[in-house]
């Protein structure tokens, strides 16, 4: 009985559903603020002290306005879709440790690693059958550049994933982290190059410049948001904001060793969640500042990019890591 | 070249020197397209400037103004009101196109063998017959125009092709302005544009307005180069009168044009970073395009519209008290320019964008008269300070800027430079400004006559011709904007390259459709 | 949970700039608001590329036939509570090109305007003190004391009251869409 109260408080409170909302809504301040002050600006100030409550007014705010469904939209899909995706998205960062222990399971399963980055994959794809079921010349075309891009991202992204994984030897993310915690050395010391292109590849699946396209307002006015108005443009900006955090959370776990790190006194459970949050923080930095900093490529060059470079470069250093264990980091008990 | 027209047509032509540019040659209506084909012949660098039409009662005068490599001419010819036709002059001269379509919308003439005729600048509904510059249509007549619904639009006939509507409410355009892009899978095949939304009848209302109104209201055809619509007024206004203004109120004038040309190519520096998706730039651009609005209102009152120009002179005198405040301003500016510089030459993903885009050759360029950095980014030297200074310009050293590789870089590589030449040139007038007055008194009344003037705004050569007919009020004003003369320019640089870099080349050209449409 | 929405709906106020037929003086300066000097981001404000998404609607221009019908369109694709501010004198009133051919003259011809910036163009600070000016109408009145038998109430001249009965009026309106 306890373990079942036990169990529904980590999914919906810490550090599950509410604990993961809250910590959205803080990335999303903390971006806006950083690329306000990189640009010489301020940011929001105005909705609680230095601007902190802005994203949960935007959000509360989307959710009091009309509900509007264009007459040519494909019903069903339009309506749901923004919220199937919230969901799968929660569901993925369900799976990453955070204070020790993941929400649903405590050390997760062999494999989990390759199923998260699937519903990351699903939610894409869900986010492009929005945009497709709003019927708006807008929506689809920002639709299918969504497409375009993930799909084309996603093979670099699983193999570039599986850098780490070789070197820890294991596919179970919990174990990853564990990893790095108990061999000294976090795998971006062993392996940096797998995380500057792990680093890029985010960008990309995360839409973000310079791989912008898909929300690039000069050509597309919204995008495949187009359409979309009052708690279902809630719902998608919100799936946008867990997408940054679950992009920046498997950086966080296959780099930086998770959530492990020293724990002074106290509770584990503690240290580990600030840990966490810290090496989220930092990740969450270093993506926005190359955003600010980079104009937007354009589409032909982001695929381009994409199959001519980043794919070489990740099967590349798939090779190069797989050699370098083997021959090197083995031999010397790393 | 008058030498030669006049050797060639003898009694056909009549020619007046000094008047509406170094000469105005009369024609009988259709031996202008054999003048014109002798100019082209003699000098490859001749085009058109502007088409002026305009009610003379009986007829309705068709006023070509020419530009050749060394002078500037006018030649008047005139039609029938009952039967106004003409010819077209687009098949020797491409770039005329446009300014046809013009006349033909507001005065009724029709050119015959236009290749795209149509309404241009009037929305589709309009009234037959009804034509808004002609002196017996009066304002209040025409006021009850229905709104027009949504314009039908023709599909391509190839089915694979695409159309695409670009506007009028877009993200990316300030303006409203349509464009009907047709596409073969990402490539562009043809751009065709629907101006008008911003007609706000400006030359019909100049005149029924003073001419002192009329230089607030010439102002306001355009918030970014305001000073310049309001010089090129006033500039026609006073050949009319015959006056010269005194050297400070040239040297005050000169000072007003250059902060308005710099405040526009900051705005069009940063305008172009946030069609890349390159806000950062954007908003360093626009911060360092602050003090520049301050010190236009610490010269003129006010932060946009200066109003500084007026009939006779300038409004204001420029105190001694606010020199060393526009000096540590320009200076910090300058300073700031090598960061940009850099960028322009080093940004990555900037270079990716701007580079090899929507590239005008030189002969392009010329054909179609374009103007302005858009010109001078293509090799073609053009640029009315140089050319045929006006106001205080004569005694002012500056570069002219020029970049032959006619891609958008090398477009705002030009405006860039410019705004360093822009610094050299106010720094320049403020050292040297000459002491007397800044303005002279001069009647309500201007005595009848016509008069072009020509000056060199922030986006190319900007043209008036006003006429006067010895009343308070000018009989006709006629405004050639830059943008009219680069749109076309536009419409062929696009083809062949992918509608992904349309929003890159569109703000290369700096395009202005309040200035366009008036 | 009125008091969550009204805060919600103004600390979080999403903008879709258009322009009917404008000289461009207005527009700039509305552009300027984005950049460091004025940074309108301080008060949540976030321009926004489609009428679906955006709370206020800024026009400027002296709205020219071809746009007039546009203008409604795009009016009425935006979802309620929405507002509209005419910006600039040719917004108000069609400014100085009030009775040309082909202006229709003014944006309260066409759509409703909830709140009128004059100026010509008003300066970015104008324009945010609109801005805010609106938001804060937005808060609900405060309860008026009622009056005692003997006392007769004063007639109230003050810009206060004609600015809360805006707002009663903007909140009644809001009531009746929630319903």
């Amino acid at each position: 009985m306890i373990d079942f109260l036990m169990l529904t408080f980590r999914i919906l409170i810490f550090p599950g559903f509410a604990f993961l909302l809250l910590l959205t809504l803080f990335c999303d301040w903390m971006e806006r603020k950083i690329e306000a002050r990189l640009q010489n600006r301020v940011g929001p100030m105005v909705a609680g002290p230095g601007g902190i409550l802005q994203p949960l007014a935007d959000f509360i705010k989307l959710l009091t306005k009309e509900d509007i469904t264009p007459r040519a939209a494909k019903k069903t899909i339009f309506k749901f879709a923004p919220l199937v995706a919230f969901t799968i998205m929660i569901f993925a960062l369900c799976f990453i440790p955070i204070d020790g222990a993941s929400v649903l399971s405590a050390n997760g399963f062999s494999g989990d690693l390759i199923i998260i980055l699937s519903f990351a994959t699903i939610t894409s794809f869900l986010l492009f059958l929005a945009g497709w079921a709003s019927c708006n010349p807008y929506g689809t075309i920002g639709s299918a550049r969504v497409l375009t891009q993930f799909l084309g991202y996603d093979i670099p992204l699983f193999l570039i994933a599986l850098t780490p994984a070789f070197i820890a030897g294991s596919l179970q993310i919990a174990n990853i982290a564990l990893f790095q915690s108990t061999h000294l050395w976090p795998f971006i010391i062993l392996a940096p190059w797998a995380f500057v292109l792990f680093i890029i590849t985010m960008q990309a699946e995360l839409e973000k410049d310079p791989f912008d396209v898909p929300h690039s307002e000069s050509e597309l006015v919204g995008g495949l948001e187009t359409e979309f108005t009052g708690a279902k443009l809630a719902f998608l900006h919100l799936t946008r904001d867990v997408q940054v955090v679950f992009g920046s959370a498997l950086v966080v776990e296959l780099f930086l060793g998770g959530p492990y790190g020293p724990v002074f006194f106290g509770a584990s459970w503690f240290w580990f969640t600030l840990w966490f949050v810290l090496k989220l923080l930092v990740v969450v930095t270093i993506s926005e500042y190359i955003t600010v900093v980079f104009a937007r490529f354009r589409i032909d060059q982001v695929l381009s990019g994409n199959w001519r470079i980043l794919l070489p470069a990740a099967l590349l250093s798939l090779m190069f890591t797989v050699a370098l264990v083997t021959w090197v980091y083995h031999p010397l008990g790393v | 070249m008058i030498g030669l027209i006049k050797s060639t047509f003898g009694d056909k032509v009549q020619i007046q020197l000094g008047q509406l540019g170094a000469a105005a040659i009369t024609v009988n209506n259709g031996l202008h397209r054999d003048v014109l084909k002798t100019m082209l012949a003699a000098d490859g660098k001749t085009g058109i400037t502007a088409i002026t039409g305009l009610d003379l009662g009986a007829t309705i005068g068709v006023y070509y103004h020419i530009h050749t490599s060394d002078v500037f001419v006018t030649i008047k010819t005139e039609v029938r009101k009952e039967n106004p036709k003409t010819q077209t002059i687009v098949d020797l001269h491409p770039g005329a196109a446009f300014h046809e379509l013009e006349v033909a919308d507001l005065l009724g003439v029709v050119f015959e063998g236009h290749p795209t005729p149509g309404h241009f600048v009037l929305s589709e509904n309009w009234p037959q017959g009804v034509y808004p510059l002609r002196k017996d249509v009066k304002v209040n007549e025409i006021k009850n125009v229905p709104t027009p619904a949504s314009e039908t639009i023709k599909l391509p006939e190839n089915e694979r092709l695409v159309k695409i509507i670009i506007g009028p409410q877009h993200p990316a355009l300030l303006e409203p302005e349509k464009f009907a892009v047709t596409v073969d899978g990402e490539t562009v095949t043809k751009v065709e544009p629907r101006i008008g939304y911003v007609h706000r009848g400006i030359e019909k209302a100049s005149e029924s307005r003073g001419y002192l109104q009329d230089v607030y209201l010439m102002e306001r055809i355009c918030g970014i180069c305001n000073s310049c619509h309001a010089y090129g007024f006033v500039g026609a206004v006073e050949k009319i009168l015959k006056t010269q203004v005194p050297p400070r109120a040239e040297y005050l004038r000169v000072i007003a044009l250059e902060l308005n040309r710099l405040h526009s190519h900051l705005l069009t520096l940063g305008h172009a970073g946030l069609e890349i998706g390159y806000e950062t730039l954007f908003q360093y651009f626009w911060r360092d395009r602050e003090p520049i609005m301050d010190l236009i209102e610490l010269t003129s009152g006010n932060r946009v519209y200066s109003s500084l120009i007026t009939i006779g002179g300038v409004r204001r005198d420029l105190k001694n008290t606010d020199i060393p405040k526009i000096k540590t301003t320009l200076k910090e500016l300058r300073a700031k320019l090598p960061f940009y510089r850099q960028i322009y030459e080093n940004e990555p993903t900037l270079k990716l964008r701007m580079k090899n885009v929507g590239v005008l050759s030189k002969q392009d360029a010329i054909n179609l008269s374009v103007v302005g950095p858009v010109a001078r980014g293509s090799g073609y030297d053009v640029d009315v300070r140089k050319d045929e200074p006006y106001s205080a310009y004569g005694e002012i050293p500056f570069k002219e800027i020029v970049y032959t590789t006619g891609d958008t870089w090398a477009r705002m590589n030009v405006r860039l430079d410019e705004v360093e030449e822009s610094i050299n040139i106010i720094e320049y007038a403020v050292d040297h400004i000459p002491s007397g007055p800044f303005r002279l008194e001069l009647p309500r009344s201007v005595p009848a006559g016509e008069a072009v003037h020509r000056l060199e705004a922030p986006r190319g050569e900007l043209f008036y011709y006003v006429r006067s007919n010895g009343t308070d009020m000018p009989d006709r004003v006629k405004v050639r904007t830059p943008t009219f003369a680069n749109i076309p320019s536009f419409l062929k640089t696009a083809i062949g390259e992918s509608i992904a870099d349309i929003p890159a080349n569109f703000v290369s050209l700096d395009p202005c459709f309040s200035c366009t449409d008036r | 949970m009125t008091d969550t929405k009204t805060w919600a709906r103004i600390k979080s106020p999403w903008v879709l700039h258009f322009n009917s037929g404008a000289c461009n003086g207005c527009d700039i300066e509305i552009v300027a608001l984005l950049t460091p000097k004025y940074d309108v981001e301080r008060f949540g404000v976030k321009l926004e590329p489609s009428p679906r998404h955006a709370d206020v609607l800024l026009v400027t221009g002296c709205v020219t036939q071809q746009c007039a019908e546009r203008l409604k369109a795009i009016y009425d694709q935006m979802p309620q509570p929405k507002f509209v501010v005419a910006i600039g004198a040719c917004a108000c009133s069609g400014g100085v090109f009030e009775g040309n051919y082909n202006v229709v003259g003014g944006v309260d011809k066409v759509i409703p305007v909830t709140a009128y910036i004059p100026g010509c163009p008003p300066r970015p600070e104008a324009i945010l003190d609109g801005v805010v000016k609106l938001l804060n109408a937005l808060n609900p009145p405060k309860p008026k004391k009622q009056p005692k038998q003997a006392e007769l109430p004063k007639e109230k001249t003050k810009p206060e009251a004609v600015e809360a009965q805006a707002a009663q009026g903007i909140v009644e309106e809001e009531k009746q869409v929630a319903k």
